[in-house]
């Protein structure tokens, strides 16, 4: 009995944890995979291939591994009579009679320059006659590296040989890794996190972010439901109202609301300049009052989470004790103060958590009012992570570097609620099942 | 406690005080409605003159935009499958969590709580690889399938919330009576979850309906578009730059929300308190 009880309950749960495999567990896993690849628009997500390409020389150039012969042999064209050269040679439309010449004569032969080679070419009795056809006849001979592709590994070593570059183990290890056009395995989206003066920015900001629209998130919610407790019955569900209006609109047009209110052409602008002052727009003119808009953006929102959940822990109060304090002289103030506040230490405690996890990796009103402006100075960790890997101007997403932000904000986000679970007591929460225990 | 003849409190004080921190947001939706049917002068906020041509959106589409009524039957086909298959997970899951004797629950139930709060964003990047590499970036599908699974944990710890207050009773006297295990969810319990259903797939219609970043990453393109979607963009093209067009819009997305919430005002109070947002 109790096993097919139990053999019900995974039934039931299958769906479910389905789900929670393909959408929560596989991507988690493949965002820890990719934050240790270079992954990107660049690389794609399969595999690459193997470009030599001049601006790789040029970096080769800046660095002391190779010396400048060995680099401008590496960026040389050279040529050689090969099988597979003529049959190229062939396919170009060069003279049948000429190429059996070539081949007969010269095949086999490697020349470090074309002078070389045409000077040889010109002891053949059946060379093009006119200097310039002479020439053109050279290319399909010619061999370079630079920016031809391979698929294979093994097409690109051989090719490497062919050019005829002497190159040491290390130096050709070298040339393959830089080649290569697809991802590779790194850890150097971390360092590279860490050491860019950027991350601390970020950083910092998203601290102050949490912070002050955490204080105004519950500061605020704190004055609603307590004045609204207060007020007659009337007054009071009509401010409620009015303060949910933020958290069930639309937040495209709760922002929009915002800007008209505070761009140059808005509200706020309209009425300073009744009294003789300039347009101004709030939401992107300083960083100072980009910050106050996004902080009051959140936080009108947020206000109501902490009106909600206080109005109910104030109103499970006994009235009674109100009462009695009321008869004992106690005015309003003091109420609050050795009453209700004392009452209301967990409810603030599981808002404080809950609101800090939540606003440490949202980033919708921000993207949606500044988008991490004036000059990246509201811009927040998630809202980075993002942009990094999902939506830039340049066009260059790099899915490995904001996978490793992210990887970031996933580490912080599972410590904290496992931290949470501890301090809300969920053994409390989960009570055994009475049926069959 | 609405005893305002109290001798030691007056409640005025407190209205003003209250009242002035409302300013801004009863002149925004105050706005949003008067600025759809006027035109006013700029410098002033009076309206000058009646007009429905911020309502032209309704009739006529620009050539090569996309219809809003494309949009909103988008709109209503994400928000309502998406309910659909929150609605279906988690009244099973929820039931197993809340009653069923079963292995790993307390591991389960974890789970669901951490899952509640993980990061977004986290998800996204490798959702988003993968959506294209199975063909259903820039469809419906997908971004409903993902928006449903995000959601979960959210729908299973409310419903296993709903489960929790059906009394024990009940379930023991249709197991005393030889009903099984099965059988007592189907015929006894589920019937007396029903509010909370309704709750959770009002609140779920609206989320759906309100949702801007997952329809903007996963599902861009024009005959996709949700609202949100629509709307962001409109207000991102600087060419034509109309806050009365963008209201009327934006009035119209959110009429649906508003007649649902006056509805369901009651039920839905339980969920908002559980808190989604930050």
């Amino acid at each position: 009995m109790r096993q097919r009880i139990g053999l019900l309950g995974l039934g039931f749960m299958t769906p479910a944890l389905i789900m929670v495999v393909v959408f929560f567990l596989i991507p988690v896993v493949m965002t820890g995979f990719f934050a240790f690849t270079n992954m990107g628009t660049a690389t794609g997500v399969s595999g690459g291939e193997y470009l030599l390409t001049p601006k790789i020389i040029k970096h080769f150039e800046a660095g002391d591994q190779f010396d400048k012969t060995t680099i401008n042999a590496l960026s040389s064209t050279s040529y050689s009579v090969s099988d597979a050269a003529l049959a190229k040679a062939e396919k170009a439309g060069l003279k049948k009679k000429y190429l059996q010449e070539i081949g007969k004569r010269l095949n086999g032969k490697t020349y470090a320059k074309r002078r070389d080679f045409i000077r040889d070419l010109k002891k053949l009795k059946s060379r093009p006659r006119n200097q310039r056809a002479l020439i053109k006849s050279t290319e399909s001979f010619s061999q370079s590296i630079i920016n031809k592709r391979f698929e294979t590994l093994e097409g690109f070593k051989i090719a490497l040989q062919n050019t005829g570059v002497d190159l040491q183990p290390v130096q050709t290890d070298r040339v393959i890794e830089a080649s290569y056009t697809g991802w590779v395995w790194t850890t150097e989206n971390f360092t590279t996190m860490f050491n860019k003066p950027d991350t601390w920015f970020v950083a910092a900001n998203t601290v102050i972010y949490v912070i002050l629209v955490l204080a105004f998130n519950i500061g605020f919610g704190l004055f609603l439901a307590l004045t609204t407790f207060y007020l007659p019955s009337g007054q009071s569900a009509f401010f409620r109202a009015v303060w949910l209006l933020p958290r069930i609109s639309p937040p495209v047009l709760y922002v929009l609301l915002w800007k008209w209110l505070t761009w140059d052409t808005g509200f706020v602008s309209t009425i300073l300049g009744w009294f003789g002052m300039a347009p101004y727009n709030f939401m992107l003119g300083s960083v100072e009052s980009a910050w106050m808009v996004v902080v009051l953006i959140n936080g009108f929102v947020g206000a109501s989470l902490g009106m909600i959940l206080f109005s109910s822990a104030i109103q499970a109060i006994p009235s009674s004790i109100l009462y009695a304090s009321e008869v004992d002289g106690a005015n309003r103030w003091q109420q609050v103060r050795y009453i209700i506040l004392p009452q209301l230490r967990w409810p603030i405690l599981f808002t404080t958590s809950y609101t800090t996890l939540s606003l440490l990796t949202s980033f919708e009103y921000i993207l949606l009012s500044t988008e991490g402006g004036p000059g990246g100075s509201t811009n927040v960790w998630s809202l980075e992570a993002y942009y990094t890997a999902l939506n830039n101007y340049s066009g260059n997403l790099q899915y490995g570097y904001g996978a490793a932000m992210a990887l970031v904000l996933v580490t912080i986000g599972v410590t904290v609620s496992l931290l949470y679970l501890r301090l809300f007591k969920f053994d409390d929460l989960v009570s055994r099942p009475r049926i069959e225990s | 406690m609405s005893n305002e003849n109290s001798r030691n409190f007056k409640s005025w004080p407190v209205t003003v005080i209250l009242s002035l921190f409302s300013v801004p947001i009863l002149v925004m939706y105050l706005y949003l409605i008067v600025d759809t049917f006027t035109n006013t002068e700029p410098g002033s906020l009076i309206p000058s003159e009646f007009t429905l041509e911020h309502w032209r959106f309704l009739w006529h589409t620009d050539p090569g935009a996309v219809s809003i009524w494309t949009a909103t039957a988008n709109t209503f086909i994400f928000a309502s499958v998406m309910t659909l298959v929150i609605l279906s997970v988690s009244l099973t899951a929820g039931y197993a969590l809340s009653r069923l004797n079963m292995p790993f629950r307390r591991f389960f139930l974890g789970g669901v709580l951490t899952l509640h709060a993980f990061p977004t964003v986290t998800l996204v990047i490798a959702l988003f690889i993968v959506l294209q590499m199975v063909g259903l970036y820039n469809t419906l599908t997908g971004v409903i399938l993902i928006k449903s699974a995000l959601m979960l944990p959210f729908g299973i710890w409310v419903m296993k919330g709903f489960y929790d207050t059906v009394p024990w009773e009940i379930e023991m006297a249709g197991v005393q009576d030889g009903a099984s295990r099965f059988m007592v969810w189907h015929k006894l319990v589920l019937p007396q979850i029903k509010p909370g259903l309704i709750a959770l797939g009002v609140f779920s219609f609206l989320e759906g309906w309100s949702e801007y970043v997952l329809p903007q990453i996963f599902t861009p393109e024009a005959d996709v578009q949700v609202l949100s979607v629509y709307l962001a963009s409109l207000i991102a093209d600087d060419q034509k730059f109309d806050f009365n067009l963008f209201k009327s819009i934006g009035l119209f997305y959110v009429i649906p929300v508003v007649l649902l919430y006056l509805i369901f005002q009651n039920k839905l109070m339980n969920i908002y308190g559980g808190g989604s947002k930050g």
